[in-house]
């Protein structure tokens, strides 16, 4: 007996002790699996985050949103539509072949084909053709000046050999990054090890182990719990405030790269009068939604441009909160309670509007309650319509039948990603069907010019059309945390768009 | 007895095709499809449209019904769409986990439901019984996902003495890996499955105790027990050999039930303790209109509720002389 405790102690000191060993591996929890690790079909934010990691694109995007070489090592601009890139020498797989210039021009022309069906393929149509120059010589040539291509050519390269020789590019990713995919179990965990082939050489830790946990609280309570060693967005706001105030822990809250917006649909008899659209985002209580729903870690927004953007300007104002404002507005446009009901009418009808979100996200579904509270004050009639992601999505929003939605939109890197094709008239994204020839004209001249200062001023022309016009009202700008262990031997830091290279000892 | 097996099995045939047949509808009564799911927000209609066709959604409803049909028959359950690996594969991958912690629960629940309702039962009316039906009651009220949330906090958070999430080695691997000199995998398994299996056992352990309880208090009070107690047999032995043995019947059969209802339960379970078993993956799959992935799992809990239910009554028949099974 007194044996076996003996080696029960033994035992449990063994494993005690255990952790200390495996110091250069990181747990990163995340909620979900990720879906293909195929760089050009990544869809979700964890298959994002694992391909930057396996694989490096042309270029690498840094937490200011600049673009700085990776694979390539320099590129040119001889006219606003080519740009000529020049590989790096001496490029390798993780698995030990050579990267070279066919490997660039088979994954462009791979994503590029519509029937590979790309979720991201939109972003790259501007591409007319890209062709090698020579081993180390890429040229891609544009249909029209793209000035926000170069912020989408992060892209991770795939292999050409392995991926035509049938290799499974979407199990088994081998890519040139900085690491390496070991073990996927699919639904638990991904582990990734260092790439000793990577060019700017493996990083300082050695693994990345990726844990998937669906649930938010039960991520941050295994986070607390010391199971994992960083955690990051999506979190729970009120988990947001219990780890920040925990000394043992670091963290990094800053402004992220999405925004949550209501998209008025302007075809809708109702709300085809920009008065109207203003008269309703008039309802929207942004400091009350932002402090108490999202506990502030999302903030009050102003327009459609990012305060971290370079073409951000504090004097473009959408409408703020004001019920009375609202009801005169109302009143003008021939809305008022004439039989004394409490809700407005005209014409024998009605003020009746429903406001909509998908069920996944507790804080929009809140957000949507608050509002119909809101509007009910000010005598509309709102009804709530509360469904899961995709009948949310593809029946209704993407088939514009709704008239007042809350949603969102991620990964704005570039102004143009949230306004080309969701605002110009007939874009691939214009659920609301607005159209607005002026504003068409000023977002074309945007993503055309390369040159900041001239595109960072079309943008705010149209940021102010459309802060009047309203197809769009923003209503938060979404924030991004991580949270880490203190005790993690690099030095942490971190992007919005929550990629992991700043936590394995790389410059983010 | 081989040809009722035979006949219960066969009986399974018709079933998984009604399943098939009403999950295929239910499926194509909810909105939404996978192909926009899968593009994504940014993705133009003309693109959705396009993978619509090649996943093959624009064929009609009995067109899709039959080539699911004719695929199963030939032993395939198709691919999925998300994962683009064989549905097969997929669940099999998954399977080993949840039958582990639904076994695991149903082990916990039946041993504390039984040990709760006889002691209960034996000493009814006394502080002993209120305090058993008070955590019974508990027990069928509290929500899982709660209860989940509460002993992590508790164990893992506080404590610090279980892992939060995940899984060790599976658990036969780690009994084997124990025997050949490695006591610790076997450890860090059963550490991992502790605080899943004890939420899960919560609600199965709670009915067990109370149906064991007011089944014992009624043989307690049959003639034969009176009898047994007459022919001079002492206390011990007419509660084991004559009140446990019949009062377990009915609770034999919940017992079967619940572990149909087990699997059910592990779908929250599982996706709060990250545990990657069969009920997360349900939930993803549905979350993504998976179709053939949905098809898949759905039939493969009805044949494990199936294949229990068969046991349960073979089991039914070798415990009570009166049952005749044929």
């Amino acid at each position: 007996m007194k044996k076996l405790l003996l080696s029960t102690t033994a035992l449990l000191f063994a494993l005690a002790i255990g952790p200390a060993f495996a110091q250069e591996t990181i747990v990163v929890g995340t909620d979900v699996d990720a879906g293909t690790l195929d760089s050009r079909l990544t869809r979700d934010t964890t298959a994002y985050r694992v391909a930057d990691l396996i694989y490096s694109g042309l270029v690498h995007i840094t937490p200011q949103l600049e673009v700085v070489p990776d694979l390539a090592e320099s590129w040119e601009t001889p006219d606003p539509q080519t740009f000529i890139f020049k590989l790096r020498d001496g490029l390798k797989f993780s698995d030990g072949t050579p990267l070279t210039a066919d490997d660039v021009v088979y994954t462009y022309t791979t994503l590029l084909n519509p029937d590979f069906n790309a979720p991201m393929r939109t972003l790259y149509t501007p591409i007319q053709s890209v062709e090698k120059v020579d081993d180390l010589t890429v040229k891609f040539s544009l249909d029209a000046p793209y000035a926000p291509l170069l912020s989408y050519l992060d892209l991770g390269i795939v292999p050409q050999e392995l991926a035509e020789g049938g290799h499974d590019i979407a199990t088994q990713p081998v890519g040139a990054g900085p690491m390496k995919l070991t073990s996927w179990n699919r639904g638990a965990e991904i582990a990734l090890e260092a790439n000793p082939e990577y060019w700017g050489g493996a990083p300082q830790i050695e693994k990345v182990t990726l844990k998937i946990i669906p649930d938010n609280s039960a991520r941050a309570q295994a986070f607390e719990a010391g199971d994992l060693d960083v955690i990051q967005s999506p979190l729970s706001p009120q988990d947001i405030s219990r780890l920040a105030g925990d000394d043992r822990f670091g963290n990094a809250i800053m402004p992220g790269l999405g925004v949550t917006y209501i998209n008025f649909n302007t075809k809708d008899p109702l709300l085809s009068d920009p008065k109207m659209r203003q008269a309703f985002s008039m309802l929207v209580d942004q400091q009350t939604i932002v402090s108490d729903i999202y506990q502030d870690v999302d903030k009050v927004a102003s327009s459609v441009l990012l305060p971290s953007s370079w073409a951000y300007s504090p004097d473009i104002k959408q409408p703020t909160f004001n019920i009375e404002g609202a009801v005169a507005l109302f009143n003008e446009l021939g809305w008022t309670d004439s039989n004394g009901d409490g809700i407005l009418d005209k014409d024998g009808n009605k003020l009746t509007v429903t406001l909509a979100t998908h069920s996944e996200d507790p804080n929009r579904v809140q957000t949507i309650e608050f509002l119909q509270t809101m509007f009910s004050q000010a005598g509309v009639d709102a009804k709530t319509q509360i469904t899961d992601w995709p009948s949310f999505s593809t029946n209704y929003v993407q088939k514009s039948q709704h008239q007042i939605a809350l949603l969102g939109w991620l990964n704005i890197v570039d102004p143009d990603r949230l306004l080309f094709s969701q605002l110009t008239t007939g874009g691939s994204t214009n659920w609301g069907g607005y159209s607005n020839p002026k504003v068409d004209e000023l977002l074309q001249k945007g993503r055309s010019s390369l040159d900041q200062q001239e595109r960072a001023a079309a943008y705010q022309e149209a940021a102010k059309i459309l802060a009047e016009e309203l197809p769009y009202f923003i209503v938060s700008y979404q924030g991004y945390q991580l949270f880490y262990d203190k005790e993690l031997p690099t030095e942490v830091t971190a992007t919005p768009r929550g990629y992991l290279r700043g936590l394995i000892g790389m410059e983010n | 007895m081989i040809a009722y097996l035979i006949r219960r099995l066969l009986l399974f045939i018709p079933m998984a095709m009604g399943m098939v047949v009403v999950t295929f509808g239910l499926l194509l009564i909810i909105p939404g499809d996978p192909a926009s799911v899968l593009l994504g927000q940014e993705a133009s209609p003309e693109a959705i449209e396009r993978l619509r066709d090649s996943l093959g959604l624009n064929d009609p409803w009995y067109v899709r019904l039959w080539d699911y049909f004719a695929s199963l028959l030939s032993g395939d359950l198709g691919t999925s769409i998300f994962q683009n690996q064989p549905v097969a594969t997929i669940i099999l991958g998954r399977l080993g986990a949840t039958i582990e912690l639904a076994i695991a629960a149903l082990v916990i629940a039946t041993v504390l439901g039984l040990a709760m309702g006889v002691v209960s039962a034996m000493r009814q009316g006394s502080i002993i019984d209120t305090i058993t039906m008070i955590f019974a009651q508990l027990g069928v009220s509290m929500p899982v996902y709660w209860l989940s949330l509460l002993l992590m906090l508790a164990f893992a958070v506080q404590l610090g003495w279980l892992p939060a999430i995940g899984r060790g080695m599976p658990l036969p691997e780690a009994f084997w890996a124990a025997i050949t000199g490695r006591p610790q995998a076997l450890i860090e398994s059963l550490s991992h499955l502790l605080l899943p299996a004890l939420a899960l056992s919560a609600t199965p352990a709670a009915i067990i105790s109370r149906l064991t309880r007011t089944s014992m208090l009624e043989m307690l009070r049959e003639d034969f027990v009176r009898t047994a107690y007459a022919k001079g047999l002492r206390r011990p032995r007419v509660i084991i050999r004559h009140v446990l043995r019949n009062a377990l019947l009915p609770v034999l059969s919940v017992i079967g039930l619940r572990f149909g209802m087990l699997l059910g339960g592990a779908v929250l379970t599982e996706s709060i303790f990250a545990w990657p078993g069969l009920g997360q993956l349900t939930i993803t799959a549905i979350s993504q209109r998976d179709l053939p992935l949905i098809q898949g799992i759905v039939l493969t809990f009805a044949l494990i509720f199936a294949l229990v239910n068969l046991l349960v009554d073979l089991l039914y028949a070798a415990v009570d002389p009166r049952v005749r099974l044929g």
